[in-house]
């Protein structure tokens, strides 16, 4: 087994353009969907009322105190072309004790950008009624300084994991497009067994003392540690370089990935066992990649599917089972004890494939 | 030493092999000989345990292969049909790779690549990748694989297919050399009849999965020995010509070659004259005119109604 598992890194080295390509990949989707640095902020345009005129600036600066959003200013024409024409998803129309929001379609974002609007602007009426009732010019900065500098302060804490947020753009981008990516790697690897059986040196070590699962567990081998290398490498560029919150333990997260990858190696059998050529196995790879990676949340998180019969398919997809864990342990702070049952559906998995996928490859042979 | 009992294959309905029967003794060298399909491949893959025969069976010194595949495996060396060596590695990698399977280490290994490499002359080569060899060389680095454990029986499969006349030269004498001077025992299976008629002592003729005949090439041969072949050479091919020789009742067998018309006609039938005669009548133009003994072509030809390269 050995040399069987020795042949293949060999064999590696000489044509190593496939695993750097896919790797690279890994990298550019991850970037692409999940962003290399933090979000950039939206820009709003944004047209002062005339009625505001003196007061725009103060508004300006105001309403740039927003964590997500930056408000520039633009005429009134513009900002309905550009909104028309689909240039900018939304503007914004200040006036005097109101706003108008201009809007070609639905956004995710428009909801956070009117909440925030609101608040401000109910604050903003708020001070100017009783400011004007009370007939104070210094009551607004008296208001201020009380809001910056508070007698009292109320903070909130929770004692579960509950409120902490259950999905993450760019983890999802990270763990999806990783995963995804990584069955082809080991897949690719896998297909040396089709290769070797077309050249008939498969063949040859049979006839020599190497035993049959030596053979096969030398290829699984190699292509179960190529892929484990692939995702953790790109899991660890992430964290460090581009400061992905891929949450405290590693380990956990490495022990997940050991278990995702045994589980793909075995799908990778399925599949070899299931094809009767080179070629029928690298039409088959693609496909089998691709829809895996769909059903099991891989591309979009499984919550927002809500299609019984895609669910119910997606509890005998790996893909499902990784990203489940991976998410728990990053967001949700748990460890690999936790998503125990995550790890163990992926290892059963994984028996059962490589049960089928050798049966069907030596019932052929 | 090996012998194989009535050895039949089916795929699905397809008869690839049909009750064969063959043997061959210790430092024998016997040859396979039958055109492409005849199911050469396929015995040869149940003599060496790779595939399990649909009945029949195969005997090592009397022990059934088909029960205890391990008992042939041991000293038995496979050149397949196909060239089954790594080609991304160097043909000193490759070497490398299979005799450490067979458990070769270290020195041992070592000399035995170096030695095995002499044998198929590729010493200067060891550290080329294999694809950068030529058909001749990857066919060679093929044979030396199989060589690497000293096994006391080879099988080659069409292990001339596709190459230049030198280097295919060059592995008939190796073959030759292997089981003359190192007294391997060796099957050879090939659809040249040249390279059976000059390496084997013995000649098995497959077609259909049948063996059709047997013996040596003279005991071959002889199948036609009262016939004589006459190999016409016509400046163009003539239709009528052909008709009209088809037609003669003597003349036992018409087949348009190449150049013009080989006919096989009971010996001394003294038929030229006739066939002269005919052409002259047609308004032949004969270019040359050879009477030869049969050759083992002849003698497939004779047994089947087709060629050997068809
Ligand atoms: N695995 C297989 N499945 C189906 N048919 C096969 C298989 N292997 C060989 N055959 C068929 O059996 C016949 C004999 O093939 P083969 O032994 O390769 O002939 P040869 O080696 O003499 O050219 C051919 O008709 C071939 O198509
Ligand atoms: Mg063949």
């Amino acid at each position: 087994m050995k040399n069987i598992f020795l042949l293949q890194w060999k064999r590696f080295r000489r044509e190593p353009v496939l695993f750097f390509s896919i790797f690279g990949l890994t990298v550019l989707f991850v970037g692409l969907f999940g962003g290399f640095s933090q979000v950039d902020k939206v820009e709003v345009p944004t047209y002062f009322d005339p009625s505001v005129e003196g007061e725009k600036d103060v508004w300006l600066e105001r309403l740039n105190e927003a964590d997500t959003f930056e408000f520039i200013e633009k005429n009134q024409d513009s900002i309905i072309k550009d909104v028309a024409l689909g240039y900018v998803n939304y503007g914004l129309e200040v006036s005097d004790d109101n706003y108008t929001l201009i809007v070609a379609a639905e956004h995710q974002e428009l909801v956070l950008l009117d909440q925030f609007l609101k608040q401000m602007f109910t604050e903003e009426v708020r001070i100017n009624t009783i400011a004007s009732q009370i007939d104070n010019t210094e009551f607004r900065n008296d208001v201020l300084t009380a809001l910056n500098e508070p007698p009292l302060t109320v903070e909130k804490t929770t004692m579960n994991n509950e409120s902490r947020p259950s999905y993450d753009a760019r983890l999802q981008a990270l763990f999806g497009m990783t995963l995804f990516f990584a069955i082809y790697t080991v897949f690719y690897s896998l297909m040396n067994v089709a290769r070797e059986k077309r050249t008939g040196t498969w063949n040859r070590i049979i006839l020599s003392p190497v035993k049959k699962w030596q053979m096969y567990f030398g290829n699984m081998a190699y292509a179960f540690i190529i892929g484990f290398v692939q995702i953790s490498l790109i899991f660890l560029l992430f964290k460090y370089m581009f400061n992905f919150p891929l949450g405290d333990s590693m380990i956990d997260i490495l022990i997940t990935v050991l278990c995702y990858c045994f589980a793909i190696v075995a799908l990778g059998m399925l599949v070899l066992g299931l094809s009767k050529t080179v070629e029928h196995l690298s039409a088959l790879v693609p496909i089998v990649a691709v829809s895996f990676a769909m059903l099991g949340g891989a591309f979009w998180p499984l919550e927002i599917v809500s299609n019984n019969i895609l669910l119910m398919i997606s509890k005998v997809i790996p893909v499902t089972y990784g990203m489940e864990a991976l998410t728990n342990i990053a967001l949700g702070g748990q460890n690999f004890i936790d998503v125990s049952s995550s790890l163990a559906l992926l290892i059963l998995l994984g028996v059962l494939f490589m049960g089928i996928g050798i049966n069907l490859m030596e019932r052929r042979a | 030493m090996l012998e194989t009992t009535e050895l039949k294959k089916t795929f699905k309905n397809k008869v690839a092999v049909d009750n064969v029967n063959l043997y061959l003794e210790k430092g024998e060298s016997v040859g396979l000989l039958g055109p492409n399909g005849a199911g050469k491949s396929t015995t040869i893959s149940m003599i060496s345990s790779l595939i399990k025969p649909t009945s029949g069976e195969v005997l090592w010194h009397g022990k059934s292969v088909v029960k205890n595949p391990n008992i042939i495996r041991d000293v038995l060396g496979v050149v397949p049909q196909e060239i089954a060596i790594y080609e991304e590695l160097t043909a000193y990698e490759n070497l490398q790779f299979f005799g450490r399977i067979y458990g070769l280490k270290g020195k041992a290994l070592e000399q035995k690549i170096d030695e095995t490499l002499k044998i198929v002359g590729l010493e200067d080569r060891k550290k080329d990748l294999v694809k950068t060899f030529s058909g001749g060389m990857k066919r060679r680095i093929n044979i030396a694989v199989a060589l690497l454990h000293e096994p006391e029986f080879i099988i080659m499969d069409e292990p001339t297919v596709g190459i230049d006349p030198q280097s295919r030269n060059y592995i008939l004498e190796m073959v030759r050399k292997l089981n003359e001077e190192k007294g391997m025992t060796v099957l050879y299976t090939s659809h040249y009849m040249e390279e059976v008629e000059r390496l084997c002592d013995r000649i098995y003729i497959m077609d259909h999965g049948k063996i059709i005949a047997t013996g040596t090439k003279e005991e071959l041969t002889s199948i036609l020995s009262s016939e004589e072949k006459i190999v016409i050479e016509l400046d163009r091919p003539y239709p009528n010509f052909v008709e009209k020789l088809e037609q003669n009742e003597k003349i036992l067998q018409v087949s348009v070659s190449e150049k013009g018309i080989d006919l096989i006609v009971p010996k001394n039938s003294q038929l030229l004259g006739e066939i002269f005669h005919i052409a002259e009548k047609l308004d032949v133009q004969i270019v040359h005119v050879n009477v030869q003994v049969p050759t083992l072509e002849d003698v497939f030809l004779h047994l089947t109604g087709r060629n050997l390269r068809d």
